[in-house]
């Protein structure tokens, strides 16, 4: 069915749904339950008739009870929209296997998730230029719906690469701003840029999306294999830094990744953001269907 | 400014070095990573993330530690006890005599003597420029010797103190510091370092020399028991035996007891047990049957500080009949006298001396101008006219006797106190004999060897003083007897001291004309030495007599026996002294350790260096 995920992934993705801990506040319909008052088959209230109500909402059981016009009023079912912040620089390429294949992995499954729960899904690449060929598939998943539409998804998907320098603040700020309602976002990058992430997650909070962090990283970058004296080349921003690394400061550099993440998740937990940090060697089920599910982004 | 090594600053060439190090480039191997910013909050953790850290343990950190300390005791300058000479010149004299052997230092007193000497080469300056001083390396054992000449060169002058030996022989020191006085003349930047426990040494002479003296004295103790005179006569009362005389000498302040031995040709004859007091003479005579040539040795078992005389050797040949010839005119005293000197004395009495006279070994003249001169050995008493005497001849009347040596062999026990002459010849003494007796205004009996024949002159007729009625007068003729028989001249050439050149006369027919002989001596020690001897030679010397003990000397088809000894008893003292008089005017103190800067800064500079160079290594090799 799909390269990204298995059929066996994809079917144990069916028996789950996306929680939102808000009403959908879409104004298209759709299976989630909002505020919004209308048609659907889950009673919500009564309220006095007035000229020129619905006579099929009059509660005649109620007027032969009281003598009085009730009309019947139920909950409007509402779609949730899902916005996939999905970094696609260059650093996304590296790590064995490359954490833009697992990141694309785990779009490909919240985002199936999100379609089969009929839920409006929309992926947010960043950068936003890429190369020509791409530019269709990545207009594709401004906005998906309905499940049938899950295989063009995963096309989609598939036909990304990652290249070029990300601005990761100035891409979840466009996205929240561009969002008409807020929804559940999920941001699936490294957390790597020189600038921070702070921004970015500022401006999803404060346009009310309900985020979810998954921080991608290579295992080469948890536990390097290079040493001697180096000359490292960032591969977005081309900044060189030379290093003298032996074995003997590995603890001293792990304790470094360890503080950088242990800061981010302290970052998100203070925001209510939920935060998932993993290797792109990670086992891709054991991230979607335990920690994910423990952690109440689907049940 | 200036400097003390100089030298040093070649230490400067290592500069380049360090500077090459950093000139190496570091070979950085270029990596393309996903992003710097771990990296970068890697360095920053590690680099100042807070001023103290806990200490870990990196071996460069020891290497740096230790590069530091070795630089700082370099800086400190640290430097050694030792001896250091001033002088521009500097000879030093290794005392190498018998009681340099002494074990009260360890391991003898030689060898430690030795090890100063070393400590002064190294505190020796060299170089160029002024500064720079230079060293010469004198033995005095039997002989002085002159083992390098002046050098600054360190290694030759360790190899000249190392290759010095001890000997069995008493201190020769003043010739060695005749040599050095000659050395030092006239030059006011040189020193004598002298070497020595200072027993022995008589220094007189230098009473008037100016000799820039450095005393370095070695020895603590005095405890040695030893022998210190032997000899070997007829036994008096049974003149078929031989008696061996012995005198031990306890210098140690405590009583000793000891077993003295006797030998005869390394066979045990007789052992005695004496109880020698402290600072005393005991005299031992032993009685022993002979019945051919041979070496008698005594030997003490108690052992000492000094082995070296604890044993003394004297050969003893068998004693022949001796025919003396008397040319007199009559002198019962004098007849009566030869007759009683020995047991195998046979006197033959004549009024002249003719070429008709009877061979004789000895010939006494009596105041008779004899026709013929023997050619004997000869005792002349009151004769005149001969060609002995430069300056003519005088006539001294009643001159009084104010000094004789008893020292002298043919003086022994013999005393002038009261003996008048009447009337005496006024000589002056011969290059070729010494005064024995003295009035003011010449010798009256002198003794000496000329050629080969001895020659005991007598300058008064003994008839005309008191002298023949004193006991001394035969005890004279008896010693003056024995010193002219020819046996016992040769029994004497066979006994010496150790150092003593060994001469032995040589038979004309020994060597044929034209032809080389070699004589082989064989040592104390077990080694042989081996000289030519070529016609012409009318004497054998062997110089090589530093080691006491028994030397075996085959010339041709002839064989003989000698025997070195040290029998010195200041030699055998061995009570180091503070002082060395330099006769009545001026002593010469011991010179304790001088505290010199004998720096060794360099090489912990060097060891520095090397750990430097180690570190470099290091980092490389870890962060490779």
């Amino acid at each position: 069915m799909s390269a990204l995920l298995t059929p066996e992934l994809l079917r144990r993705l069916e028996q789950v749904q996306m929680l939102a801990a808000r009403r959908a506040k879409s104004s298209l319909k759709g299976e989630r339950r909002s505020r919004a008052r209308g048609l659907s088959v889950e009673f919500a209230d009564h309220r006095n008739y007035v000229l020129g109500d619905d006579l099929r909402y009059l509660d005649w059981n109620l007027y032969g009870r009281l003598d009085r016009l009730f009309l019947k009023l139920y909950e409007e079912e509402r779609e949730l929209p899902v916005r996939i912040f999905l970094d696609a620089s260059e650093s996304m390429n590296f790590g064995s296997p490359p954490k833009f294949d697992f990141a694309r992995q785990v779009a490909a499954a919240v985002g199936y998730v999100a379609l089969c729960g009929f839920d409006r899904v929309s992926v947010n690449v960043f950068p936003e230029t890429g190369p020509g060929p791409e530019q269709a598939h990545r207009a594709a998943l401004r906005s998906i719906r309905g499940k049938k539409s899950s295989m063009s998804f995963f096309q989609s998907l598939t036909a990304l690469t990652a290249a070029g320098a990300a601005d990761f603040n100035a891409a979840l700020q466009r996205g929240a701003m561009e969002a008409r309602q807020a929804g559940v976002a999920i941001v699936l990058s490294d957390f790597l840029d020189p600038a921070g992430y702070e921004e970015g997650f500022k401006a999803l909070i404060g346009r009310g999306f309900q985020t979810h962090a998954v921080q991608i990283l290579a295992p080469e970058e948890l536990d390097p294999t290079a040493f001697g004296d180096l000359r490292l080349v960032d591969s977005e921003t081309g900044v060189e830094q030379e290093v003298t690394f032996g074995r003997y400061r590995l603890k001293a550099y792990q304790q470094t990744v360890a503080n950088y993440i242990q800061r981010l998740r302290e970052y998100c937990a203070g925001r209510g953001v939920r935060f998932f940090s993993v290797s792109s060697s990670t086992d891709l089920g054991d991230l979607l269907l335990k920690q994910l599910r423990a952690s109440e982004v689907w049940g | 400014m200036s400097f003390l090594s100089p030298w040093s600053l070649l230490f400067a060439l290592s500069l380049p070095l360090v500077v090459t190090f950093y000139l190496l480039k570091r070979k950085r191997v270029v990596r393309l990573v996903p992003s710097t910013v771990l990296w970068q909050r890697f360095l920053a953790e590690n680099q100042a993330s807070a001023p103290f850290q806990r200490l870990r343990n990196h071996w460069l950190m020891w290497l740096q530690l230790l590069l530091l300390l070795l630089l700082v005791l370099a800086l400190a300058r640290p430097f050694f006890f030792g001896n250091v000479g001033q002088g521009a010149l500097q000879i030093v004299v290794l005392d190498a005599s018998a009681s340099m052997q002494a074990t009260d230092e360890s391991p003898n007193r030689f060898e430690r003597a030795r090890q100063e000497a070393l400590n002064l080469v190294d505190g020796l300056k060299t170089g160029f420029g002024t500064s720079s001083q230079q060293m010469l390396v004198m033995v005095a054992g039997a002989n002085a010797e002159v083992r390098q000449s002046a050098t600054s060169e360190k290694a030759a002058l360790r190899r000249a103190i190392q290759s010095a030996q001890v000997t069995d022989s008493p201190t020769r020191l003043a010739e060695a510091l005749r040599v050095a006085a000659t050395l030092t003349k006239d030059r006011a930047d040189a020193e004598v370092h002298l070497f020595s426990d200072g027993a022995g040494v008589d220094l007189t002479e230098f009473e008037r020399i100016d000799l820039p003296l450095v005393f370095h004295r070695v020895g603590q103790r005095n405890n040695n028991l030893g022998i210190v005179s032997l000899d070997v006569k007829a036994n008096p009362e049974n003149p078929a035996q031989r008696a061996v005389f012995a005198s031990v000498n306890n210098f140690s302040g405590a009583s000793v007891e000891s077993l003295l031995e006797l030998r005869l040709d390394g066979e045990l004859i007789e052992s005695k047990s004496i109880t020698a007091g402290p600072t005393n003479t005991t005299p031992v005579v032993f009685v022993a049957n002979q019945s051919q040539d041979g070496v008698f040795s005594v030997r003490l078992t108690q052992p000492d500080d000094l082995l070296a005389d604890n044993e003394a050797s004297v050969v003893s040949l068998l004693p022949e009949p001796v025919r003396v010839l008397l040319v007199s005119r009559g002198n019962r005293f004098l007849e009566k006298a030869i007759a009683a000197a020995g047991p195998n004395i046979e006197v033959v009495t004549v009024p002249d001396y003719t070429v008709a006279s009877p061979e004789a070994a000895v010939v006494v003249l009596d105041d008779v101008a004899p026709t013929e001169w023997p050619g004997a050995n000869l005792l002349a008493i009151h004769v005149a006219n001969t060609n002995w005497f430069e300056g003519g001849i005088g006539t001294l009347e009643a001159p009084p006797i104010v000094d004789w040596k008893n020292t002298h062999q043919l003086l022994r026990f013999v005393s002038f106190d009261t003996v008048q002459v009447a009337q005496a010849l006024e000589v002056r003494t011969p290059t070729w004999a010494v005064s024995l007796v003295d009035s003011p205004a010449a010798p009256l009996v002198i003794a000496g060897e000329l050629g080969r024949q001895r020659i005991v002159w007598v300058g008064f007729d003994t008839l005309q003083s008191t002298w023949p009625l004193r006991i001394s007068f035969p005890i004279f003729i008896a010693n003056s007897i024995e010193w002219l028989n020819p046996a016992s001249a040769a029994a004497e050439r066979l006994t010496l001291r150790a150092g003593d050149p060994f001469r032995f006369p040589l038979a004309e027919s020994l060597v044929p004309e034209g032809t080389v002989l070699s004589a082989r001596v064989k040592m104390p020690g077990g080694d042989e030495r081996t000289l030519p001897l070529d016609s012409r030679a009318r004497e054998f010397v062997f110089g090589e007599t530093g080691n006491r003990g028994r030397y075996e000397v085959t010339l041709g088809t002839n064989q003989l026996v000698f025997v070195a000894n040290l029998l010195d008893a200041q030699e055998s003292n061995l009570r180091p002294s503070e002082e060395l008089s330099l006769g009545r005017r001026g002593t010469v103190a011991a010179t304790p350790l001088q505290r010199a800067n004998l720096e060794y800064w360099r090489w912990f500079a060097l060891a520095g260096l090397v750990v430097m160079l180690g570190e470099w290594w290091w980092f490389h090799r870890r962060t490779a």
